[in-house]
């Protein structure tokens, strides 16, 4: 670092004080073998081994697929420049239900996901889903990307948001970091979809800051912390936790619209994932349930709570 | 607002409670079951994270508190913990030697909690009331200020300076309640004076 070279004061050129980057991208065959591991060495002890073992499996599913498909076609640069200057997220998730390289993502995780052990219910979900119309899958593909999904269908519409989130990631990949924009609090700056948890993150340069995770495309963004990522309000923020233990992962709640969001602090304990923790976190969930606040993060592997 | 939640909303107030899980839904209900049964003796417990500013110096570093139990319930609050604040523009999370050791501070058994008063001869300090004090400390200010107050130099040129009498005040205040010290002080002739004192 040369110091100072202009007139102007810049604090941040003074030792360390640096501003922590607003997105991080995903790199997407990292992301997912990265969570592919953190449900690994989940699943290896208590009561939701079962579950966490298949969505293991499915992870790394998704990051064989991320490392293995050719390189998607990058957004549009002047539809990345739009969006920009009208405080818009770049990828168009309306458009992308009707994109042909999602579709192809989708052929090739489907047949993958065949060698995955899993209960009758999801394998016949998986087989109904490989026989049933192009038609049927993008109305469910319209589910998915207004990240409303009907329960009748749930199992069918769970294996479609995993390839969907391969192929948004790989999207979100091709853009650059430095050119994205807040969209809204508790948006992401990518794809406008919601985070599935929030991180106070430890890493160099941005120690103590709090990044939101996408459920969708996996971007992560800066979010101020002691707020609420489902409507802004920095007043009646609260965090809760079991009682009489040490919790790096907390419920923080809002007076203001009544709702939670997972809080992970990574600070804490490096080893937490957004998605993964927050599945092996369902306890957290169930007492949740019990209070006046209402689920805000989203999670396509672990709706209904 | 989410339309899956609204719907799920929409299917409690219904009555026909939770419509369904991705575990459920997946044919994981037992794991589903079994972590329901271990939580149920469980109960949450609040913690919160405050933003404050750090008492010390003008710098005026960002910290959070993060304290146990709820006020905003009616429970009584404990200081847990002390860090920067790293949304801070001044600190960015980081804090001086001082400023790390704010949770002893604001928990001494030491800590001044009301005024005392260690009379001339004493050895110790002894409590005093705010009205007493504040009276001692107006009566001692005039009486000094009465004898030596300077009007002129000793050239005649008018100075109105107050010099054997000096004010330290603390940094944590906004600049409404510093221009206000200022001008109390400068009001009186007093010339030593730090309203941004690193204490």
């Amino acid at each position: 670092m040369s110091g100072f070279s202009t007139i102007q004061p810049d604090p941040s050129q003074i030792g360390r004080l640096l501003k922590p980057a607003f997105a991080v991208l995903p790199d997407p065959p990292l992301l997912f073998r990265q969570r592919a591991e953190r449900f690994d060495a989940l699943a290896q002890e208590g009561a939701m081994a079962p579950y966490l073992r298949f969505l293991a499996r499915l992870s790394g599913v998704q990051a064989e697929l991320a490392a293995k498909l050719p390189a998607p076609e990058p957004i549009p640069a002047e539809q990345v420049e739009r969006a920009r200057a009208n405080g818009m997220p770049p990828l168009d998730r309306a458009a992308l239900a009707a994109d042909p390289a999602l579709r192809a993502t989708i052929d090739r995780f489907l047949p993958a996901m065949e060698t995955v052990e899993m209960p009758r219910q999801a394998s016949d979900a998986l087989a109904w889903l490989r026989r049933t119309t192009p038609e049927m899958v993008e109305e469910m593909l319209g589910n998915i990307m207004a990240d409303s999904i009907p329960f009748d269908a749930l199992p069918a519409h769970l294996f479609l948001s995993a390839a969907v989130q391969v192929h948004a990631a790989r999207l979100a990949a091709t853009l650059d970091a430095e050119r994205l924009v807040p969209v809204e609090t508790g948006l992401c700056p990518v794809c406008g979809g919601p985070p599935v948890s929030s991180m106070v993150v430890g890493r160099p340069g941005a120690e103590g800051t709090r990044y939101a995770a996408c459920s969708c495309c996996g971007t992560q963004w800066n979010e101020v912390r002691v707020k609420c990522l489902a409507c802004g309000s920095t007043k009646g923020v609260g965090y809760k936790s079991p009682e009489g233990e040490e919790a790096t992962v907390k419920a923080e709640t809002c007076d203001s619209c009544r709702s939670w969001v997972k809080i992970l602090y990574q600070d804490r304990n490096p080893s937490l994932e957004p998605v993964a923790d927050d599945v092996a976190s369902l306890g957290l969930d169930m007492m949740m349930g019990e209070t006046e606040y209402r689920r805000a993060g989203f999670d396509p592997f672990l709706l209904g709570y | 607002m989410n339309m899956e939640l609204s719907r799920r909303g929409f299917l409690r107030a219904a009555g026909a409670g939770v419509a369904g899980t991705s575990l459920g839904a997946m044919g994981f209900s037992e794991a589903e079951a079994a972590v329901a049964a271990y939580v149920r003796p469980l109960k949450l417990a609040n913690t919160t994270e405050t933003r404050n500013t750090c008492p010390y110096c003008s710098v005026a570093c960002g910290i959070i508190l993060y304290s146990k139990g709820d006020v905003r319930k009616g429970e009584r609050a404990e200081i847990v913990h002390i860090e920067g604040d790293a949304d801070h523009p001044t600190n960015r999370g980081t804090l001086c030697p001082k400023g790390a050791a704010l949770k002893d501070f604001v928990q001494a058994p030491t800590r001044l909690t009301r005024p005392m008063h260690r009379k001339p001869g004493s050895d110790r300090f002894e409590p005093i009331t705010w009205d007493a004090a504040l009276d001692r400390i107006a009566r001692l200010m005039k009486d000094d200020r009465d004898a030596n107050f300077v009007l002129r130099n000793d050239a005649g040129i008018p100075v109105n300076r107050w010099t054997t009498t000096g004010m330290l005040a603390a940094s944590a205040t906004t600049n409404e309640t510093a221009w206000t010290t200022f001008k109390v002080a400068k009001s009186l002739g007093i010339v030593g004076f730090d309203n941004q004192a690193r204490v």
